[in-house]
């Protein structure tokens, strides 16, 4: 009864592992906002930053953000991913032609 | 068993009347040695004492109100007089063996059933005689209303006088009681005609005890939402639903939809007094102090975030002291 796709699953493995990443590194931003700040000083005594860096690495892996990939939302294309859509630039297209995406028009000038 | 007890008795009086014609009393005497033997049920008891109490109570406020004793028996035996007919031996016999059967007080039951008959006995009289609501009197009282054409134009043109006096002021025609300028005659004139009866007040606080919803008093009412929900009929129903759902923002926008931040600001900007426990000179210190200047340009984050933060970087340094104190 429904007129668009219905998907109950992530489209792929990356994207799920993606997904853990992005879970991960929300729940531990404050503490790795805050070790930072320790690591990143010039007042404070070294050996307190070496602890903190320490402290760092302990962490899981997958906490940090730089992990993350923004793939697209329904291909998982890893590349060319327009950041506001989030979609690759296939979908983007076919999308786009198919009249789906609001305020978007091919451009002539 | 009232109902069985009038069945009885409506019984009893038939045996009672065919007894009159020449037959035998032996089908009367069987009825009532079943009456007699029929055992009520202990259910019955509570019903009994409702009664019992009632008609405690009618007796001590008769009491009360009458000087003696004996005065009010003997205000209650002129009542009983006055009911005019006396009742029927035979069924004055088939209470008392009612009475028996029951397992409580006898005499009371007894003259209980018999205050009981007797009421019966004076509806059935006056339905007789002509009812108490007679509709003679209810029409006498009302009359057609005729309006001639030329009345018509009178009254319009009393309603509103758009003549002015010398001041500028409008004329106003006195203005008559609004009783008798609606109704040619006045509304307290006729007779009491006895259709209503003055409202219990037991029905009013009876609703105004009213329990906790339960469960199934709020599944009916989900029920009842769902199925009176028509789906939208147009865009704006739509939108509608939507807000209500919180899928849609409410216009015009407010940026603080959702944010309660009542703290003042304040508690936002001077923040020291977290940092009471902190060493007072120091690198930390130091630290801090450039943390707290952050903080407090910091918009994003409510008051109980910022001290979160701090408490967290005081709980660090506590732990690692002993570090600190080796170097």
């Amino acid at each position: 009864p429904c007129p668009r796709q219905v998907r109950s699953y992530y489209v792929d493995w990356r994207m799920l592992r993606d997904v853990k990443r992005r879970k991960l590194a929300y729940e531990y931003a404050d503490e790795r906002l805050r070790i930072n700040a320790i690591r990143k000083n010039t007042i404070l005594p070294k050996e307190l930053q070496e602890v903190a860096d320490k402290e760092i690495a302990d962490l899981p892996r997958d906490s940090c953000p730089v992990r993350i990939r923004n793939r697209c939302v329904l291909t998982s294309r890893p590349r060319g991913v327009k950041r506001r859509w989030r979609l690759s630039r296939i979908v983007f297209r076919h999308f786009a032609d198919h009249a789906q995406m609001s305020g978007i028009q091919r451009a002539m000038w | 068993e009232k109902d069985e007890s009038t069945a009885s008795k409506d019984s009893a009086t038939e045996v009672a009347s065919k007894s009159r014609e020449g037959t035998a009393e032996t089908p009367k005497q069987k009825l009532l040695d079943l009456i007699g033997n029929m055992k009520v049920e202990v259910s019955y008891r509570n019903k009994l004492q409702q009664l019992k109490t009632r008609e405690i109570k009618k007796q001590a406020t008769n009491k009360l109100e009458g000087p003696d004793s004996e005065g009010s028996m003997l205000q209650k035996t002129t009542e009983d007089t006055q009911r005019g007919k006396p009742l029927n031996p035979e069924l004055v016999k088939a209470a008392s063996a009612v009475a028996s059967s029951l397992p409580l007080n006898k005499k009371q039951t007894e003259s209980e059933l018999l205050a009981q008959l007797r009421r019966h006995e004076e509806t059935t009289d006056k339905q007789k005689k002509g009812g108490t609501i007679n509709i003679r009197n209810v029409i006498s009282e009302m009359a057609v209303k005729r309006q001639s054409p030329a009345q018509g134009g009178l009254r319009i043109s009393r309603r509103i006088s758009l003549e002015l006096d010398e001041d500028g002021h409008r004329i106003k025609s006195e203005r008559l009681s609004p009783q008798s300028s609606d109704s040619r005659r006045s509304l307290k004139v006729g007779r009491r005609l006895n259709i209503f009866t003055k409202a219990s007040k037991e029905t009013e606080n009876a609703l105004k005890t009213v329990s906790s919803p339960t469960i199934w008093d709020l599944e009916f009412a989900k029920e009842i939402g769902a199925i009176t929900a028509q789906p939208p009929r147009n865009g704006f129903e739509e939108m509608i639903q939507w807000t209500k759902e919180g899928i849609l923002w409410e216009f015009p926008i407010d940026n603080e939809a959702g944010m309660e931040d009542d703290a003042e600001f304040h508690e936002h900007i001077f923040l020291e007094k977290h940092l009471e426990d902190f060493p007072k000179q120091g690198p930390i210190r130091h630290f801090m102090e450039l943390v707290i200047c952050g903080l407090s340009k910091n918009p994003y984050l409510s008051v109980k975030q910022k001290i979160e933060h701090i408490e967290w970087f005081q709980k660090y340094f506590e732990e690692k002291k002993e570090l600190l104190q080796e170097i």
